[in-house]
């Protein structure tokens, strides 16, 4: 199905928006992101892949109350559907289940 | 929040920000940049305004972009139909389409590739800056009784008198070439320099690269081109650099102030070293420099604005009579200007150094090119007419639910501009194919230009095209009658099928016309290139001899030349390979032989050519005596005294007299005696009458005679042999052995005779192939065409031809309805092309002083040429059609 595939970065930042809920917006999900991986990722990419995240269903996204952070300008907050948990889920399960069919043999001296 | 001074983003990028974002995500995105600013201000407030426009930058793609105002508009939408539409017409049929694309773009590379040359040609000298306000000075002295000298040089004293006296003049410009050794020792080479005046770079528009651009011609100057700077100093910084220029006896370093870009090819003034002339004793004779009847540099002058070139010109008698005085009668001595821009094109001034142009090619070619294209245009409204009677169905569905007539134009425009539009893409990328080739057979060194003007120039070719090839199936499809149409049966009116058939009489008339017109040019440049010319020119070989160092004067050049040419004749004798041995001044295959002129007796101006020769010129290239006899070696007399005359000059001279023993009509010139005659020769091109010609050992009896000389290029001594090796590489290697021993400074220059004579006709050879080229294409694209037609008659024959099949008609009976179709009007167009390929092959021949006539040869090929080859195209499609079963063709479920 066109659309549905979870790629690597949106993974990860499907993964962030899930940890950080419900404070996940633009530049909390980048820090995040170099916090943990220390991958240093530019904001417009950030905005690109939650977007592209929303348009297959994986997140959904509300605009927060005014602060008197930033000038007044709102945040959109993103949190996970139950659809982008369960593309979570089965990336998970498939993970787990290729792993554990790695024999022991192929890592050699351990 | 930071307690210090408020520092704001950087305005410029935030405005930017605002400006392209869509509303619904620019509080988003502005939020967070903000955050990231406010964040990174603590630290670095240049870093932090570097990355908040980085980050706007980022933002900055297609997701965020506002859209551009959505518009609903009816015609919008409806063209945008239309072409959907006209692409899937254009894909269901697919062969049509190929054809169609094809032949445009074929067409429309050969287009563009010989408008690239036109363009190249027309746009001489068309990029200076004050281009309109450059003229050429040309003079016209006429002293009645035939005395009448016509030039675009100019004498020395000219451009001084012009800036004293007419104050409209803003700047003057001389413009020579001479040839002179340049480097040092044993890389000496015998160069082209220019000597222009020193503002040179203020009236001309060239780019200076490096070096001293506000005054690079200052005394000592010396400005190279790009690729001389390459030549002579490699790698290393030219500029600043010495170069040792040998003028006459003396040995001058020239300083390297400027390197230039090299000259484009448009532009007449192709120099590579350019010097100043400001220190004029060293170019030229103090008593040149303040003659008025010796003539040397072009003279170039810059106009004030606003002046008219009549208003200056009005005042030049006045001028001259001042200058002149008594010297000159009224109206005997006229000076003009011609604009810069005129000079290349125009032939009926004569050349000076600056390079001048054959119009009528250009004009030929671009015709042709046009041809090409109108031809493969043809195909498409021929093509595209023929379909109408398939498309009727859709045309009337269409009319039936409300179509206007407009509309439908516009839809089967729109279709023939798509078609175009693919077929121009086509065909720009065959031109850069074949570019090199073009480049290779044409001789020239165009390029395709990638620029606005010239995309632009593509669209509107493409709109043009489309344009012109769409508007007449457009309007017989959407004048089809509607219950004509619904009604089923011929729709198409008789007219239709009469125009459609006319244009391929024409596109059949042009490919014929380009065929036999091809053929005729082949045939008179084979005639040029193997006519007996009256001398033997086959393996003749000619080197040049310079003068030795210390000779002054022309003449004292030449005798120099002469005495260095015995010392190598002495030793080229020696290899048996080595016949025919000679030295002449001037060789066949270059123009600008030396002439003259002197009153007769009678009052009466006479002109001639001289040759100033060894005994052995006759006999070398082995021409035929008429009477007389050629020179002796052995005699003395015969080196001072003796000449020989060709029989041009004798009817010229003495008419039916016998001119043997007699001396030419004149009182001045010394002793002298013809001692022989010989037959005409042609010494210049074939493009002229065999003119009068003295051949002499010593000049100087026939100078002291003269009253006028016209030297045009450098007079230099040439040993000339007949090479009888095997192979005719060997020449360079036995040259280069005996140039080294003799002269081990100086740059070897030899070429062949044959070769030389074949560049004399280097134009109309460009021409040839060119057009041979661009028929050969117009054959493709007419083949296109009529194998398209034939598919087309096939398909609404089918019924019929299946029915004379079901009556008994044979394979072959059927072939032939098929030939006599397009027969016919091959027939016709052969008919009609026979007067107008000999009217304007005619025209073209007459430039020429031996052609060939036109004969019925040529028409006879060339019809059968296209004959055959309508055959070929047809033959296939309709030996299928006459194959097939008639009962498929008949069935009607």
């Amino acid at each position: 199905m066109k659309g549905t595939y979870l790629g690597e970065f949106e993974e990860l930042v499907l993964l962030t928006v899930g940890a950080l809920y419900p404070e996940a917006y633009g530049v909390a999900v980048m820090d995040e992101i170099k916090k943990e991986t220390g991958r240093v990722v530019n904001i417009s990419a950030i905005h690109s892949a939650m977007r592209r995240l929303e348009d297959k269903g994986y997140v959904k996204s509300f605009m927060g109350g005014a602060t008197n952070e930033r000038g007044g300008r709102r945040k959109r907050y993103f949190e996970l559907t139950n659809f982008g948990k369960k593309a979570l889920d089965e990336a998970q399960s498939m993970r787990a289940k290729l792993y554990n069919r790695i024999p022991d043999i192929s890592f050699g001296q351990s | 929040m930071s307690i210090h001074r408020k520092i704001s983003p950087p305005k410029l990028a935030n405005w930017f920000l605002r400006f392209y974002c869509r509303n619904e995500f620019l509080e988003e995105i502005e939020g967070d940049v903000f955050e990231l600013f406010e964040r990174r201000v603590e630290e670095s407030p240049f870093k932090a305004k570097l990355l908040f426009n980085w980050d706007v930058l980022r933002f900055f793609r297609p997701s965020n972009i506002k859209q551009i105002k959505k518009s609903n508009s009816n015609i919008v939408n409806m063209t945008r139909n239309n072409f959907k539409i006209a692409a899937r017409v254009l894909w269901k049929q697919k062969t049509n389409t190929a054809l169609n694309i094809g032949s445009i773009a074929i067409g429309m590379a050969c287009f563009i590739l010989i408008s690239l040359y036109v363009k190249q040609e027309v746009s001489f000298d068309k990029f200076h800056d004050n281009g309109d306000r450059i003229y050429r000075t040309w003079t016209e002295e006429d002293y009645g009784e035939g005395q009448r000298f016509f030039y675009t040089s100019s004498p020395l004293p000219l451009a001084p008198t012009l800036e004293a006296n007419i104050p409209e003049v803003e700047a003057t410009v001389l413009v020579d070439y001479n040839s002179f050794l340049v480097g040092e020792g044993e890389s000496r080479i015998n160069e082209r320099v220019a000597i222009v005046s020193n503002n040179f770079f203020d009236v001309f528009t060239f780019k200076v690269l490096k070096g001293n651009e506000t005054s690079p011609l200052g005394r000592n100057d010396i400005v190279l081109t790009e690729s001389y700077a390459l030549k002579y100093f490699g790698s290393e910084e030219p500029v600043g650099k010495a170069l040792t220029v040998q003028l006459g006896g003396e040995r001058l370093a020239y300083n390297v102030s400027a390197v230039i870009e090299d000259m484009p090819r448009n532009t007449g003034f192709q120099m590579n070293m350019i010097v100043s002339n400001e220190d004029m004793e060293r170019f030229y004779n103090p008593q040149a420099m303040q003659a008025w009847f010796n003539i040397a540099p072009e003279t170039f002058v810059l106009l004030k604005e606003n002046t008219t070139e009549a208003s200056v010109e009005a005042k030049f008698p006045e001028m001259i009579n001042q200058a002149l005085g008594d010297r000159v009668e009224e109206g005997q001595y006229v000076l003009g200007l011609q604009p810069l821009e005129d000079i290349h094109l125009n032939p009926d001034f004569p050349a000076a150094s600056y390079p001048v142009g054959n119009p009528n090619y250009v004009y030929v070619l671009a015709t042709i090119g046009l041809l090409v294209l109108i031809m493969a245009c043809i195909n498409y409204t021929t093509l595209s007419t023929g379909q109408s009677i398939r498309r009727a169905k859709e045309v009337g569905i269409r009319k039936v639910v409300g179509a206007q007539k407009g509309g439908l134009i516009w839809q089967y425009l729109s279709e023939s501009i798509l078609i175009t539009a693919c077929a121009t893409l086509v065909g720009i990328a065959l031109a850069f194919l074949l570019l090199p080739t073009f480049n290779h057979l044409a001789g020239t060194q165009i390029a395709i230009p990638i620029d606005v003007q010239s995309i632009a120039m593509y669209v509107g070719i493409i709109l043009l095209v489309g344009i012109a090839t769409g508007i007449y199936p457009a309007f017989v499809l959407s004048n089809l009658k509607l219950i004509a149409i619904i009604r089923g049966g011929n729709s198409g009116g008789r007219g239709a099928g009469i125009f459609r058939k006319s244009l391929v009489v024409f596109q059949l008339l042009l490919t014929i016309f380009l065929i036999s017109g091809s053929l005729v040019m082949r045939q008179q440049l084979n005639h040029l290139q193997n006519s007996d010319v009256g001398y033997d020119k086959e393996a003749m070989v000619y080197l040049n001899m310079y003068a030795k160092e210390g000779a002054n004067g022309l003449f004292d050049r030449v005798r120099s030349g002469f005495e260095n040419g015995e010392i190598v004749k002495a030793k080229l004798e020696q290899y048996p390979e080595v016949t025919n041995l000679g030295a002449s001044m001037h060789m066949f295959g270059s123009a600008g032989w030396t002439s003259m002129g002197f009153s007769d007796r009678q009052g009466q101006f006479r002109q001639f050519y001289l040759v100033l020769t060894d005994p052995y010129f006759l006999s070398g290239f082995e021409i035929n005596l008429t009477s007389g006899r050629d020179f002796d070696p052995e005699l003395e007399i015969d080196k001072r005294e003796s000449i020989i005359i060709n029989q041009a000059a004798a009817t010229y001279f003495f008419g039916t007299e016998d001119p043997i023993g007699k001396k030419l009509p004149g009182d001045d010139f010394g002793s002298h005696t013809i001692i022989g005659v010989t037959e005409d020769f042609n010494f210049q091109s074939l493009h002229t009458e065999v003119e009068p010609l003295i051949i002499s050992q010593n000049g100087e009896p026939i100078l002291q005679g003269i009253s006028d000389i016209n030297i045009n290029s450098n007079p230099v001594p040439k040993v000339f042999f007949k090479y009888t090796g095997q192979n005719l590489l060997g020449v360079q290697d036995l040259l280069e052995k005996v140039w080294s021993e003799t002269f081990p400074n100086e740059e070897l220059a030899f070429d062949f005779v044959d070769r030389r004579l074949r560049l004399m006709y280097e134009d109309e050879a460009r021409v040839n192939k060119i057009a041979g080229v661009a028929t050969v294409i117009s054959i493709l694209i007419a083949s296109f065409g009529l194998l398209g037609l034939t598919i087309l008659v096939v398909n609404t024959k089918v019924k019929e031809i299946g029915i004379r099949k079901v009556l008994g008609a044979s394979p072959l009976t059927i072939l032939n309805i098929l030939i006599r179709q397009f027969g016919l009007q091959l027939l016709i167009a052969f008919i009609v092309s026979i007067p107008i390929t000999w009217y304007i092959m005619n025209q073209w021949l007459s430039d020429f002083a031996y052609r060939v006539n036109i004969g019925v040869v040529v028409f006879l090929v060339s019809g059968l040429l296209s004959f055959l080859l309508m055959l070929a195209v047809i033959a296939y499609h309709a030996m299928r059609a006459s194959r097939i079963n008639p009962v498929n063709a008949l069935r009607v479920e």
